[in-house]
């Protein structure tokens, strides 16, 4: 395991903040506690960063190259990278935000090592690229790999639609919105409390789904 | 228990989770596969809800990840990272800029007039090759004496090359050969 430097809180620069003064988002601040945790030594909170960020990071780096195949290979290696250059990650910026351009950086070496022209950042693709780059994709790996994948998608989207209402529009609140508990407790006009246990029972009952399929 | 402990984890997913709470459940998580399994499924559940019919990450991606690590395997040897931002656009267009002000100065400022392109071409590298013999030459570096040449032939390019071609040419000599700028600089500062 890599020797981080201590952590010397003293050294810590300010906690991010939004516009407002106010702290960044929870998932950044989830993440940065995280990053400390495995900065102190705790190697199970970096799983926790690979496991949440992991389709992100395969995504990316599938529409970056044009042999979408390789997209694991070098997102794990961004990961790794990731992982031991962590002692020096001092919360300037989200953590996702650093792990991108690590993962940018490492496709476009990947390419550059390959003497291929990397596509450009998905932000650029043209309407038409987009739709080659989403093809391959689809069809990077075996036809299992694929057909699980679409598999997942409808499970998923099944059990959303067998969901109680209210269980329904909390999840869809949070994962598609984006929106904090406390926005969400708001528009629902319940407490905080009450927006935490729905969307858990909806991700209980979704992973219930998946289970069957990915066992 | 458990379910209070999975709860905590949907919230740690969500960053709602207070801190002080983070490092039981990430000690736990960390002995537990099935909370860990449970876990990448409330991540998948969230990615398959916001892209339908993207690519996912297959079932021991995190587990791979996770043994590259222990392992230490040393990872490719490191290449430069690619700049970003403004400076990417920058260097080429800085580059061009020494390039072609060389140029011209070596044309307004070295060249007589009527003289045969040939023999202004000579002249022009001779120069730079007094400066370049006091510079350090790395072994994978072309010569000093096909710097010179690679000048000469770049001074007379310019005088009959567009604009456009004069700037390619210039920009692959300047990328291929850190001699010719040296070659440029010198030939310049010492008219």
């Amino acid at each position: 395991m890599a020797n981080f430097p201590p952590v010397d809180g003293s050294t810590e620069p300010d906690e991010p903040r939004d516009d407002h003064g106010r702290p960044a988002s929870g998932v950044e601040q989830s993440d940065l506690e995280l990053v400390r945790r495995v900065q102190r030594g705790e190697r199970g909170a970096f799983d926790l960063l690979v496991l949440r960020y992991q389709h992100r990071v395969i995504k990316l780096v599938a529409r970056l190259l044009r042999d979408p195949s390789e997209a694991e290979d070098v997102a794990q290696e961004a990961f790794v990278k990731a992982y031991r250059a962590l002692g020096s990650f001092r919360g300037d910026s989200a953590f996702y935000t650093w792990l991108y351009r690590i993962a940018v950086n490492t496709a476009r070496n990947t390419m550059a090592s390959r003497q291929r022209r990397p596509l450009e950042y998905e932000g650029n693709l043209n309407e038409s690229e987009q739709s080659a780059v989403e093809s391959r994709m689809r069809h990077m790996d075996t036809p299992e790999a694929t057909l699980l994948s679409d598999e997942i998608h409808s499970t998923v989207n099944r059990a959303i639609g067998d969901l109680p209402e209210d269980l329904r529009t909390a999840i869809v609140l949070r994962e598609v919105e984006g929106m904090s508990y406390e926005e969400i407790a708001e528009a629902m006009e319940c407490p905080v409390g009450t927006v935490r246990s729905r969307i858990f029972r909806a991700r209980e009952a979704i992973d219930r789904s998946l289970k069957p399929l990915l066992d | 228990m458990k379910e209070q402990i999975r709860e905590q984890m949907s919230a740690l997913l969500d960053g709602e989770l207070a801190a002080s709470e983070v490092g039981l459940l990430v000690r736990r998580m960390e002995r537990d596969d099935e909370l860990k399994r449970a876990f990448s499924n409330y991540v998948l559940a969230g990615e398959a809800l916001r892209s339908p019919g993207g690519v996912l990450a297959s079932a021991g991606f995190a587990a791979r990840v996770g043994a590259a690590i222990d392992s230490g395997a040393p990872l490719p040897a490191a290449q430069p990272a690619p700049e970003r931002g403004p400076l990417r656009w920058k260097r080429p267009l800085v580059a061009t800029a020494v390039a072609a002000g060389a140029a011209l100065a070596a044309v307004l400022l070295v060249r007589p007039e009527g003289e045969d392109t040939r023999l202004f071409a000579e002249r022009a590298a001779a120069p730079a090759q007094t400066s370049i013999s006091a510079l350090p030459v790395g072994g994978s570096s072309p010569t000093p004496a096909q710097s010179q040449r690679l000048a000469g032939y770049l001074v007379t390019h310019g005088q009959y090359a567009t604009p456009l071609g004069r700037r390619n040419v210039w920009s692959s000599a300047l990328a291929t050969d850190p001699g010719i700028a040296r070659v440029t600089y010198e030939s310049v500062e010492t008219p």
